[in-house]
């Protein structure tokens, strides 16, 4: 079968549902709005502290734009397990490997482009707001941190559409991934170090740092978010592979 | 010849066995009824001929090959397995256009079977607003997309409107002339006869019958003639020498029935006697009738019948036993394949005015517990229990 035709039928189905379609909105509206109204408000007062992180500080809105990110995950692999929706797919497309990759190929570079716009215009919108005390690209680690915020949003997609397609549920997905990241982050908090530093999220998170501290840098503590990532995505293949459909 | 092979197929689901030992082989040209009760195996089957399950023993191809090593299968093979799984929020276009766009089938095509279908209109709507008809049609649509040499239909008249089945009665047919393999599973015996030349039947996961279904149906039952005549005293007489019983026709006056006698016989043996005939006619079993006695023993799920189970006169179009053109029935309107064949037969050259007998409605004649049943011969009247499954079909 022609890979590019798989694609581009993989690429069909996510845009024309109004629940992938949104989700994937809702990643850069939401990242970019609470963005924007943090910095228009407190933004400037939070710049004056001397303890502030002005480069991890741009990212705050992240952490509700990953949410977004893996309801999109969940969403665009559970369509495939609404009401038997996967035989049909499969019918189309027998061989499951070739259907399998061309799904997550297309969930992942559209949470991944969808992540770089967000993640830069988050970035420089919210500076934007800040004046003199605002930081640019130039800023050391800008760049990196605005790409590696959009490769983790893209890679939070990930994870949550392999672990769907192990789960065949998104239902089941968002309410393990959702508290999951909402909640750790408020739990854990700073305190922790040792194994809660090479959880998804946190180490994915390094890269938004300018200094890193801990175990982990900023790209090794992405690598081991994709690591995450990739095993969710093994998961689910075990799961698309093995199961009657 | 693109046909689809089943061989020595098993399939279990933990201690399960959903699918045991069949073997079948399903040919071009024609339509090919697959039945069976629930639970008896159907659907799984046709999954495991499509490559959504895996066999745990046993082999299923279509033209020779098993589905999934299609280049592009849906150009080969066309399946509508389930009317409820597309996805809701898509439109009806997208849903097929994703389809068609996998298998590289031009967006074109897309439109050629909305239109086909009946569905150009409402194309834009997303499928949860359709109704179980309009799905079904979707379905339909996606399984006739790629022009596909074999047609897959899992159930294709549920939820449609009396126009759409006839449509998709008129439809079957019509792929099977172009010579098409077409495999349409069912649980609607009289619905099933309008359209099937051939029947696959299955019955707890095993293979009860591969035959054509004039065969089936002649086989599963006994003859019986129906006759009207002015003097039915001597018909009686001469049919007692020559072994047979004139039964009355419960509640119609001047109406006699012969049980295990085909009308060339008694038409000629009244003929030889001078006895008035008026009307003279086999009367066939309906397909429903000799499903029934063949799967009676092998519903996974029975009820305990409610009313008595047979009515004495068959009401289905039945296929003709000796067709005076065995093609005329398949090859002609699809609609009635073979209500005609019982004038046809009883047109014995003897036989005075030979009125071609519309379908009795067992209405008008309905069965007393006296009357004997002949078309229950292969099973007690108590075991042919299924009725309510049909029923709720």
């Amino acid at each position: 079968m022609s890979p590019t035709a798989v694609l581009h039928s993989e690429w069909i189905k996510i845009k024309s549902l109004r629940g992938t379609v949104g989700s994937l909105t809702a990643v850069f509206l939401t990242t970019v709005a609470i963005t924007v109204l943090v910095f228009a408000t407190v933004g400037r007062a939070e710049s004056d502290n001397a303890d502030a992180e002005p480069l991890f500080g741009a990212f705050y809105a992240l952490n509700f734009g990953q949410l977004a990110a893996i309801a999109f995950g969940a969403t665009a692999v559970s369509s495939e397990y609404v009401n038997g929706a996967l035989r049909i797919s499969l019918s189309a497309v027998p061989r499951r490997a070739l259907f399998y990759r061309s799904k997550i190929a297309v969930v992942g570079a559209a949470a991944l482009g969808v992540g770089l716009l967000t993640s830069f215009t988050a970035f420089l919108g919210g500076q934007a707001f800040l004046g003199e005390d605002g930081i640019g690209l130039g800023h050391t680690g800008a760049v990196g941190a605005c790409v590696g915020a959009g490769i983790y949003l893209a890679l939070m997609a990930l994870l949550a559409a392999g672990l769907t397609a192990l789960l065949r549920s998104g239902v089941a997905v968002l309410s393990v991934l959702v508290p999951f990241t909402l909640i750790v982050p408020f739990v854990i908090g700073d305190v922790a170090g040792g194994a809660a530093q090479f959880l998804p999220d946190r180490a994915g998170q390094q890269i938004l740092h300018e200094d890193p501290n801990g175990v982990l840098g900023g790209w090794t503590g992405l690598g081991v978010m994709a690591l995450w990532a990739a095993a969710a995505v093994a998961a689910g293949w075990w799961a698309v592979r093995r199961r009657d459909a | 010849m693109t046909s689809i092979d089943v061989q020595q197929l098993t399939k279990e689901y933990g201690t399960t066995r959903a699918v045991h030992d069949l073997t079948f082989g399903v040919r071009p040209g024609q339509v090919t009824g697959f039945l069976g009760p629930n639970g008896a195996g159907k659907s799984t089957t046709l999954r495991l001929v499509l490559g959504l399950d895996r066999p745990t023993s046993g082999t299923a191809t279509v033209g020779g090959r098993p589905y999934a090593a299609y280049e592009e299968p849906l150009r080969q093979v066309g399946a509508l397995l389930d009317a409820q799984a597309a996805h809701g929020s898509r439109t009806a276009r997208n849903h097929l256009l994703a389809l068609a766009v996998s298998n590289r089938i031009s967006p074109a095509r897309v439109d050629e079977v909305l239109e086909e279908t009946g569905l150009a209109a409402v194309a834009g709507r997303r499928v949860k607003t359709y109704s179980l008809g309009m799905r079904q049609r979707l379905g339909i649509a996606a399984a006739l997309l790629g022009d596909p040499a074999v047609v897959i239909l899992d159930e294709p008249s549920n939820g449609l409107d009396p126009e759409g089945i006839i449509w998709i009665r008129e439809l079957l047919r019509r792929l099977a002339r172009e010579g098409r393999t077409v495999l349409v599973s069912s649980h609607l015996m009289n619905e099933t006869a309008t359209f099937a030349d051939h029947l696959v039947v299955l019955g707890r996961g095993r293979l009860l019958a591969d035959t054509p279904m004039r065969e089936f149906i002649a086989s599963h039952s006994e003859p019986r003639v129906r006759a009207r005549t002015t003097d039915p005293a001597r018909l009686r007489a001469v049919l007692a020498r020559a072994g047979y019983e004139l039964t009355a026709v419960d509640g119609d006056e001047g109406r006699w029935a012969v049980d295990g006698a085909r009308a060339e016989e008694i038409g000629g043996l009244a003929a030889r006697e001078g006895v008035p005939i008026l009307e003279l006619a086999d009367e066939e079993a309906s397909l429903e009738d000799a499903y029934l006695a063949l799967t009676a023993a092998s519903a996974e799920y029975s009820a305990v019948p409610a009313v008595p189970a047979v009515p004495a006169v068959s009401t289905a179009p039945a296929a003709p036993a000796a067709p005076a053109n065995p093609e005329a029935g398949s090859a002609g309107s699809a609609g009635s394949a073979g209500s005609a064949g019982s004038a046809e037969a009883a047109g014995a050259a003897e036989a005075a005015p030979t009125v071609p007998q519309p379908p009795t409605t067992p209405t008008k004649n309905p069965a007393t517990p006296e009357t004997p049943a002949p078309r229950t011969s292969r099973t007690s009247r108590t075991s042919r229990t299924p009725r309510t499954p049909r029923q709720e079909a």
